[in-house]
């Protein structure tokens, strides 16, 4: 076994010791592992980002190495760039496989601007970039949320009622049975969410049927929740044993021992003193 | 009776942390003693494994991944299992990642089951395009031109000397999808902007708490099937015939469920009694 590995092993067991003790109350070994939690993914994501979009796909469109020409003013400003992040911007130019598109320029400008919203006098130069994200996103998404969460789902639950080969009664294919619910819960949850005329009456009661489907579905919901929840603790607990092993010299256990020490430690000297428990840990 | 109204409502009052010591001792149990409780494959899990098992020899199969090490113990297990699956009926893979962290995870699952599992030749048997930002507008990149999206794999080497990447140039040069997806952007992005424009089937596998998001896209015909969570990927591997992590982390998954549903029986016989008795006095 690496001394890495191990190193890593002990980390591991360090921080995944240190978020279930907010389970207990919130302490300092909880605000490290969630505070570097924060930092580490905050600079991983930023890395990945620069080095799989951000070089190759951008200014490895600006500046490819296909078309270098080193007496060619736009590749001079590249080796003024060169000259400062050579791992950025190697000699020659990006080697990514792109042809030169100066179209490119714009999203670059417009990256650029929403980097600006960190300087309050010209912070307004965001807008621009968050507009144009923003538009995109909706006009991405409005095409295909209405092609397949309408039209689809349309398309995939309606039943030929006089088809007959389509059984009256089976829970899971294709049946009159299943149509009908679907046509009944759809019909009532919605009407659920109609506020145009208070639910009395007739409406009141189809609303409540509402209501019924909603529950059902929320009840699914949280038993999925919770199903996952197991899977993931689970999932740490497989590693804890693994860890617990000679090869990584017991690491789970010397931790979760240290651990238990310091903080019964630190319960002992406050013992006495009011000291409550964060609402959160125990919710 | 009256002893156990008294019991119940004691236990309507204990310390949450209480139950999560006992949560935590019920789940730990069975992984180090496995009870070995029978796995039966659902119609949807069996619906996955079909479509793969019919899928015509050298079939090119898109494998996308979209977790991170978050959700590892749910999504691992099935990426592994459908990788063992398609290399084990000559298929060629394909692997591209919407998630950032979901390049290590396939780059783990690829080392075990391709290289170390099967053998297969990088290049010729399997190709590992890895992450691009953009979510839907990476899929939708993929659907009309994949050379675009993807001008180098994950090792820097230009598409065009890839020998397998002939004769792919989008999306419906691929004859199945799978995607292992823990959220945004995921197995939705993925039937609205690819299978469902296409018609290229697909399948996928979720974490439990996708599963109800999801499983309508199952309902109508716009997915094969769906390996729903930790018992999904156990399922799966059940059906494959070759025991994993999630078939073993099944007895404790079962064990804990009995038990949080024997918390909630009990903490609502507490509530119901309590707001009985503020009734009647």
């Amino acid at each position: 076994m690496s001394s890495t590995a191990i190193l890593g092993a002990w980390i591991a067991v360090f921080l995944t010791f240190g978020i279930f003790s907010y389970l207990y109350k919130d302490n300092p070994f909880y605000k490290m592992a969630e505070h570097l939690f924060v930092g580490v993914s905050a600079g991983y994501w930023a890395s990945i980002f620069f080095w799989t979009q951000i070089q190759p796909g951008l200014f490895g469109r600006l500046w490819p190495a296909s078309e270098f020409s080193a007496d060619s003013f736009w590749y001079k400003i590249y080796n003024g760039f060169s000259f400062f992040l050579p791992t950025v911007f190697p000699e020659g130019g990006i080697d990514k496989g792109h042809d030169m598109h100066l179209i490119y320029l714009i999203p670059f400008a417009l990256g650029m601007m929403m980097l600006l919203s960190l300087i309050p006098k010209i912070s307004w130069f965001a807008r621009w970039g968050i507009a144009y994200t923003v538009g995109m996103a909706a006009g991405l998404r409005a095409y295909g949320f209405l092609n397949s969460n309408v039209i689809g789902q349309i398309k995939g639950t309606a039943a030929n009622f006089a088809d007959p080969n389509l059984p009256f009664w089976s829970l899971t294919s294709p049946s009159i049975f299943n149509s009908i619910v679907i046509l009944v819960g759809t019909i009532t949850g919605l009407l659920y969410f109609y506020f145009s005329k208070e639910h009395k009456g007739m409406l009141g009661k189809i609303s409540k049927v509402g209501i019924y489907f909603l529950m059902i579905s929320f009840g699914a919901s949280f038993g999925f929740a919770v199903m996952g929840r197991i899977s993931l603790l689970i999932g740490r607990f497989v590693d804890l044993i693994k860890y617990s092993g000679s090869q990584f010299h017991h690491a789970t256990i010397w931790i979760l021992v240290i651990m238990l020490i310091i903080l019964g430690y630190d319960a002992y000297r406050n013992r006495g003193k009011n000291t409550p428990v964060s609402e959160d840990a125990v919710q | 009776m009256k002893g156990l109204t008294e019991l119940i409502l004691k236990i309507g009052k204990v310390d949450r942390r209480w139950i999560f010591v006992v949560l935590a001792i019920v789940v730990f149990i069975p992984i180090l003693v496995p009870i070995g409780m029978p796995i039966r494959a659902t119609v949807t899990t069996k619906v996955v494994y079909d479509a793969i098992e019919n899928l015509p020899p050298n079939s090119n199969v898109l494998v996308s991944i979209e977790y991170s090490p978050s959700t590892k113990p749910e999504n691992h297990p099935m990426t592994i299992s459908i990788l063992r699956h398609l290399f084990k009926n000559n298929h060629k893979v394909f692997v591209t990642c919407l998630w950032p962290d979901g390049q290590f995870m396939a780059q783990d699952a690829l080392k075990q089951v391709a290289e170390e599992e099967f053998g297969k030749v990088y290049g010729e048997d399997y190709v590992f395009l890895g992450f691009r930002p953009g979510g839907e507008a990476v899929v939708k990149g993929i659907v009309s031109n994949i050379r675009i999206v993807y001008t180098v794999d994950v090792y820097q080497t230009k598409i065009d000397e890839i020998p397998l990447m002939d004769g792919i140039n989008n999306f419906k040069d691929f004859a199945f999808l799978f995607t292992c997806s823990a959220g945004y952007p995921g197995t939705v992005e993925w039937v609205q902007y690819a299978a469902d424009p296409t018609g290229v089937p697909m399948s996928s596998g979720v974490t439990s708490i996708q599963v109800n998001e999801v499983m309508p896209y199952v309902q109508s015909g716009q997915m094969k099937g769906l390996l729903a969570g930790m018992p999904g990927a156990a399922e799966y591997e059940a059906l494959l015939g070759q025991k994993g992590s999630a078939t073993s982390g099944m007895d404790a998954q079962s064990i804990a469920h009995l038990v949080i549903v024997l918390f909630i029986i009990l903490g609502n016989a507490a509530f119901f009694i309590e707001r009985k008795r503020s009734r009647k006095y």
